[in-house]
């Protein structure tokens, strides 16, 4: 008799990790693709993007040397200047998140503990050759140890916590010429003058269309939603660049007609909100889809996956390397707005003058419980907006999934608010 | 009119500078030729002693008409001290320091010598910021020496070879006459020990003046005087250099742009007047500027140069791309 038991095959590690994290990027694509009114047709790149690198594991960058980012910070015209790609390892997976827990203390930031997660899993779709960690926050630059140790090369670039001094200027040109050094140095390859041009065009180009995008949102009928230009700007963490401007210029391409046609992807009395505080990185898109799907509209951010990466641009005088070198360092530091710094006036401006711009109605401020620097600026923004007559709403949340009824129902609620104000303001 | 501000907004300010430049360097220094004369009263280093100029440096008769006795200095024989000081202001007025980004034939000179620089690969150098603060006093020594050293003679304190001390001290006097020829100014002055003091004084600034603007854009502007002059009058002139603060996100694109280094164009978010002493409104700070409207030049309350995301992705040409493999 032929023995006829049956084959079990018992789920690897490694598999059952990849079937959590296809799980998470699926269902918010669903909602995303299904829970709206029509998306821009020129979605379809970004969401079969992210179907690729999270549920089928796609690796993107096969051929080139991959150089992971730990923050906004690290320049990536000089990594493709030196023939290599940048990847913003800044991770959003809950399944991440648990994994990671282990590695740090019970209350560390959830996007930290994500990203430790990923490097313990090692589990990656394109696998960093080397990694680069500024030390930006506490937690980002105490875990480049951690990630040491687990096996991998990291780079550790000083970044200082002050921007207003000359020291910390100089101090911060110089962290980024040694790194440029220690890079070509790594990598083998000579930074030229051409090559350090070309890049610093080609991402200028990619940032001037991020801001052709963005100022559509401007129009009171918006034509994309915010949680569709979170997935847009994540994808540069990691996505071939050429790729990204092409997939962006169809996407303004359409948007701009959609604004010709007077088309609304919300709805006429959608409160228009600013959103600012802990970055949305993908699939943790949580609070962005809580707040769209209670009839508000993202108009515009202050987040360092999103506006923040892309806002401030590098300007040259003179197109040497080393004016190129000190001008793509000023970009880093002079006009960032991280909560890291010393001082946060300059982030509250920002946030008031995006709030006039965009005509926004309210603020919603979420913080990664963990997230130590955006807890603690709390504060002094929300006394700022009320001094401006700006409605703001504090959220805290995590990478869970649980705690979704609390946070709608006070979602819920400021949308409601915000809407009742406008009727009123009639 | 909507399409011609635009125009303006996306100009190539470097192409239109160098031009506008190259016109005034031409019309000033070899104006004389055409018998074109626009008196002696000019808030530029076009210096008198070219013969050809098309208009004299007002510090070169400054200098003279205050080193008259007290007596006449102030009765109404020296009606036209001030008359001629109110020509200048005029003059000044309309301007502001434009004159000195475009118009001055010495910083014209400076430019061109960065030009030089910039065609042998070499990169400019900085002052460090103490260095700046200690640095930029300077200048106000040299005005102190245009208006206060002429008085003195007046009152027989100094003695008549410090007549026209700063002229002796600047090297406009030896590099102007240079351009139609004359090369008598490259000399030192050994009739008294005064003379050989200021005018090797002024064969130094010289070299200084070629060596420093070949390492340091715009060296010689630092500390010049003039520029301290316009400053003082800086605050009622009709061309305005304006700064919106809320706009503004200190990313200091202008700041790396800036030829004199002034770290307020990009750190000051709370001054709407931006001008600051040591500005020789070239506004390169408002081409390099990202943001819209965050910098703008105002014709007493009118914009009519203004800083624009457009404006600033085409002049560092980031608003195409085009594939090319290398």
């Amino acid at each position: 008799m032929i023995n006829k038991t049956r084959k079990h095959k018992l789920e690897s590690p490694k598999q059952k990790h990849n079937r959590h994290k296809a799980t998470e990027a699926i269902m918010i694509l669903d909602k995303m693709k299904h829970d709206f009114k029509e998306p821009p047709k020129a979605m379809k790149y970004f969401y079969d993007l992210f179907e690729r690198v999270h549920c089928k594991n796609e690796p993107l960058h096969s051929d080139k040397v991959k150089v992971g980012t730990m923050c906004i910070q690290v320049p990536s015209e000089i990594i493709y200047a030196l023939d290599a790609v940048p990847l913003r390892l800044c991770n959003g997976f809950y399944t991440n998140d648990e994994i990671g827990s282990d590695f740090l203390p019970s209350k560390a930031c959830p996007l930290v503990k994500a990203t430790i997660g990923e490097f313990v899993s090692n589990n990656f779709s394109d696998k960093p050759d080397l990694i680069v960690s500024p030390t930006t926050c506490d937690q980002k630059a105490k875990s480049g140890a951690i990630i040491e140790d687990l096996g991998f090369s990291v780079y550790d670039m000083e970044f200082p916590r002050t921007k207003e001094s000359h020291e910390s200027r100089e101090y911060w040109r110089r962290s980024v010429r040694k790194f440029t050094k220690d890079l070509s140095a790594d990598l083998g390859k000579k930074i030229t003058k051409k090559r350090l041009k070309k890049s610093v065009m080609q991402v200028g180009y990619a940032q001037h269309l991020y801001h052709k995008l963005n100022v559509l949102r401007k129009n009171i009928k918006s034509p994309i939603l915010g949680i569709d230009m979170f997935l847009v700007t994540n994808a540069f963490f990691f996505d071939k660049i050429d790729k990204w401007i092409e997939a962006v210029d169809v996407l303004i391409k359409e948007c701009e007609q959609r604004v010709e046609d007077e088309y609304d992807c919300a709805h006429k009395r959608s409160p228009r909100i600013v959103y600012t505080g802990s970055p949305p990185i993908f699939p943790n898109l949580k609070i962005p889809l809580l707040i769209e799907q209670a009839d508000a509209i993202i108009v515009a951010d202050e987040t360092c996956s999103s506006n923040r990466m892309f806002n401030d641009m590098v300007s040259v005088d003179e197109w040497f390397v080393n004016d190129m070198i000190d001008g793509i360092a000023d970009r880093y530091l002079k006009g960032c707005t991280c909560p890291i710094f010393t001082k946060n006036e300059d982030r509250k401006r920002r946030i008031i003058d995006l709030v006039k711009e965009y005509k926004a109605d309210g603020v919603v401020y979420q913080a990664f419980a963990g997230c130590q620097v955006y807890e603690m600026e709390q504060r002094s923004v929300l006394e700022a907006m009320e001094k401006e007559g700006i409605p703001i709403i504090y959220l805290e949340s995590d990478y869970s999934p649980s705690h979704l009824g609390q946070l709608t129902t006070r979602i819920e609620a400021f949308v409601e608010s915000l809407k009742n104000r406008k009727r009123k303001a009639k | 009119m909507n399409k011609i501000k635009n125009f303006i907004n996306h100009a190539d300010l470097r192409k239109f500078r160098f031009w506008l430049q190259l016109f005034f360097f031409v019309f000033f220094i070899y104006g004389g030729y055409l018998a074109i004369d626009l008196g002696r009263e000019l808030p530029i280093f076009a210096c008198g002693y070219n013969h050809e100029i098309a208009g004299t440096c007002y510090f070169m008769p400054l200098q003279h008409q205050l080193a008259r006795p007290w007596e006449t200095l102030f009765s109404v024989a020296s009606i036209g001290v001030l008359t001629s000081f109110f020509v200048f202001l005029l003059w000044f007025i309309v301007f502001n320091k434009a004159w000195c980004g475009y118009a001055c034939p010495m910083g014209t000179l400076q430019d061109w010598i960065t030009s030089l620089r910039k065609f042998f690969g070499i990169t400019y150098s900085t002052y460090t910021q103490p260095q700046y603060e200690s640095l930029k006093k300077i200048k106000y020594i040299f005005l102190i020496i245009v208006i206060v050293f002429p008085l003195l003679l007046g009152l027989g304190i100094l003695d008549g070879e410090w007549r026209g001390a700063f002229c002796d001290m600047c090297p406009g006097r030896i590099i102007t006459p240079m351009f139609v020829g004359d090369f008598s100014q490259w000399s030192i002055d050994f009739s008294t020990k005064t003379a050989i003091f200021l005018s090797s004084f002024g064969i130094v600034f010289t070299a200084l003046f070629f060596v420093g603007s070949f390492i340091k854009k715009r060296f010689f502007c630092f500390f010049c005087p003039m520029s301290a002059m316009h400053y003082i009058f800086s605050d009622v002139a009709l061309l305005r250099l304006k700064k919106d603060g809320d706009k503004c996100t200190k990313c200091g694109d202008c700041y790396n742009v800036c030829d004199m280094q002034i770290k307020d164009i990009a750190d000051d978010v709370k001054s709407t007047n931006i001008l600051r002493d040591d500005c020789i409104l070239c506004l390169k700070c408002v081409a390099a500027c990202p943001e819209d409207d965050a910098l703008h030049l105002d014709l007493v309350n009118y914009p009519i140069f203004k800083s624009t995301k457009g404006g600033f992705a085409k002049r560092m040409e980031i608003d195409r791309w085009e594939k090319k493999d290398d």
